[in-house]
């Protein structure tokens, strides 16, 4: 028997379907079964308080994602971008993120990646920065200036204290899977400013 | 029900759609060069992001593609739609579906799924209308008149059959209770890429292929490179969602095997274009450009050509460095759905309307005018963003620069993406005025006469 595709509704559907069906397989199905460290950890992971969980929630749907990443990539550049007083910050991992029910990982940059800014400013500075990003009061002087003009980050005050304090408990949290400031004598410092 | 109306409903709205998609972009666009206007929360910048691409995804583009090929199809099978009723049915819930989605979106409750964010309920109802939509594609198919399926009979059956998996694994299955972090994120960029890859392009290029020779009377150019441009299509495409997590927390493997397909894609790709010019080539002179139609087609090529030499150069490990997260990705993301393939669908309603209407297009100037507008501000407004991501990419590698450094030397595109972006938004206005005044317009008996006496031959 001959088979004439061109003629066919059922060979075209079946072939496309069938040519499909083993990339999507191997891509979607297969990865997490070969490479287990998709989906658990070796090690301690962060889990997320309920208040943290409230922070998620707000950062989705103010949609934090589509100006900031949260992955350190596998290059120097990030690495050293990121780090924080001269420590560089070590690249993401993907067992880091096995709690994260609702993923962040992100496509672009329009402000700076996130990944591993838990700690690196005080809840405080958090707080004005959210209220108003280009002017963030007289304690945080340094903000003026060059922020002052170029920022683009919305102003988030219409948020209420609480929501603010949520999103801020969860801002805190992110990077700290991997213990990577510690001082001179290799003791934490992970607890800076918290 | 009569004939076409489901084709109408969804044509018009889709154009209605479009308009609102592009107010949104205008105004995203305006938050990058003064972030205080408008500073409440339901015009915050992520909000207008999401709009803007949920309004233009499913409003506009499925939706124009959608009614452009239930007027299509029956043409090519030499029968009637498999069911006009199911059809307008769709087309109402479709519509219906997506305002509540944008609703819920404007209101901030969203899933974490780019290009997906309409959130439970709404997302399953677009699954059922999709599925709707499958029904009446392969039944039209099913009762056909004639032997042999034409290319954009393959296309069409490729993008319903893949779409339906592609839009439940990103929509749904990314979202059941086991899937977190690299694992969740690898579902959902399967699904973004294949939106654009395995939604898009197969809707469009299925357009193409029955537009181009249409309105330059000029047989397909190489039926091998049609086959070619298929096959290869269906089984190379849907490998490289991961190509977006190039360097990121995810298996190396996983990237390596995305790279590999993204730059496979270049087959495909050239053989569809390949036949595309080629038709353009040995069409005859005097058809080949006349009118807004042929120059949609041929600039919504030239635009495929590039995104498509992009994409797996793009993907490759040394020029992602550089090129990953900046606005080198928006620029890319926009010459793909707004410079190819809606141009595409805008050639598609261009034809498609005068026919419903049963009368000329109202004015051909006018559909010129647009073109150039139109492409004249798109040229710019997409390099604009290349150089811009470029110098961001660049600047970012060199820790000397602080972020907001970078952000200052970025100051000057961002104008100019606004002002370009203000003129393509302005050109939509000729397109929608030109159209509706087809479809509805009262103008001289004339264009009608000589509309008949076309029908009569
Ligand atoms: C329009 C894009 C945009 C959106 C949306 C946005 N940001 Fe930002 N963000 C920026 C820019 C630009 C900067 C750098 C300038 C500055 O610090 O104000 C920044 C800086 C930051 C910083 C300081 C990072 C550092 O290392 O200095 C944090 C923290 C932050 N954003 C958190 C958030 C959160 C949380 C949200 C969501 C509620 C958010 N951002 C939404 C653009 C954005």
């Amino acid at each position: 028997m001959k088979i004439d595709v061109e003629k066919s509704l059922l060979w075209t559907a079946t072939g496309a379907f069938l040519l499909f069906a083993v990339g999507a397989a191997l891509t979607t199905i297969v990865p997490p079964m070969v490479s287990p460290e998709m989906w658990k950890s070796d090690y301690p992971v962060h889990e997320y308080t309920e208040q943290e969980q409230r922070g998620i929630q707000i950062y989705l749907s103010e949609g934090c994602v589509y100006c900031h990443t949260q992955q350190i990539r596998h290059l120097d550049s990030d690495k050293r971008r990121y780090g924080w007083r001269l420590v560089d910050a070590p690249e993401s991992e993907s067992w880091e993120y096995v709690n994260d029910r609702i993923n962040f990982l992100g496509t672009k940059r329009t402000g700076p990646d996130l990944a591993r800014v838990g700690g690196k400013y005080s809840s405080e500075w958090h707080w004005a920065h959210f209220k108003d990003p280009r002017n963030m009061g007289e304690k945080f002087p340094n903000r003026k200036g060059v922020y002052e003009k170029v920022s683009i980050m919305p102003s988030f005050d219409y948020l209420t204290d609480e929501e603010i304090k949520d999103l801020t408990a969860y801002i805190q949290t992110l990077g700290r899977n991997k213990n990577w400031r510690v001082d001179k004598d290799g003791n934490p410092l992970n607890d800076y400013e918290k | 029900m009569k004939q076409d109306t489901a084709a109408k409903t969804m044509i018009i709205s889709s154009c209605i759609f479009f308009g609102f998609a592009l107010t949104m972009g205008i105004l995203t666009a305006l938050k990058f060069v003064v972030p205080t206007v408008g500073d409440i929360e339901y015009l915050s910048m992520p909000r207008l992001r999401m709009l803007h691409t949920n309004i233009n995804l499913f409003g506009w583009l499925l939706q124009a593609n959608m009614g452009i090929l239930f007027w299509i199809l029956p043409r090519i099978l030499h029968t009637k739609l498999f069911s006009e009723k199911l059809g307008v049915a769709m087309g109402v819930l479709y519509n219906l579906t997506i305002i509540g989605g944008l609703v819920c979106i404007a209101l901030g409750k969203v899933k974490n799924v780019e290009y997906g964010e309409i959130p439970p309920p709404f997302d399953y109802l677009v699954a059922v209308c999709w599925v709707m939509f499958l029904i009446n594609v392969v039944g039209t198919v099913a009762i056909r008149k004639v032997k042999y399926l034409y290319v954009t009979v393959w296309y069409t059956l490729g993008a319903v059959i893949w779409t339906t998996f592609v839009y439940i694994t990103g929509n749904m299955l990314s979202q059941m209770p086991v899937m977190a972090g690299s694992n969740q994120a690898n579902l959902i960029w399967f699904y973004v890429h294949n939106a654009v890859g395995l939604i898009f392009t197969p809707l469009g290029v299925a357009i193409a292929y029955y537009l181009i020779p249409k309105q330059l009377d000029t047989p397909i150019y190489s039926h091998k490179l049609s086959m070619i441009g298929f096959w290869v299509i269906s089984f190379v495409y849907v490998w490289t969602g991961a190509h977006h997590m190039l360097h990121g927390p995810s298996p190396h493997w996983l990237q390596t095997v995305s790279i590999i397909f993204s730059f496979s894609l270049i087959i495909p790709v050239m053989a569809v274009i390949t036949n595309f010019f080629g038709t353009f080539a040995t069409a005859p002179r005097g058809k080949r450009m006349l009118g807004p139609i042929p120059k949609l087609l041929m600039m919504g090529t030239v635009y495929y050509v590039f995104t498509c030499l992009q994409g797996p150069f793009q993907a490759i490990r040394s020029v992602n460095e550089i090129t990953s997260k900046t606005d080198w990705v928006v620029g890319h993301a926009h010459m793909a759905l707004f410079g190819a393939f809606s141009y595409y669908a805008m050639a598609g309603i261009y034809y498609v309307a005068p026919k419903l209407a049963g009368r000329k297009l109202y004015s051909e100037k006018m559909g010129d005018l647009h073109f150039w507008l139109m492409t004249l501000a798109s040229i710019p407004f997409f390099a604009v963003l290349w150089i811009g991501g470029v110098i961001q990419g660049f600047a970012w590698l060199n820790p000397e620069n602080t972020f907001v450094e970078t952000l200052a030397a970025l100051k000057h595109a961002h104008w100019m993406r606004f002002s370009t972006g203000a003129v393509i938004f302005g050109s939509y206005f000729l397109f929608f005025y030109n159209i509706m005044q087809t479809f509805f317009g009262k103008y001289s008996e004339d264009a009608e006469v000589e509309a008949e006496t076309v029908a009569a031959e």
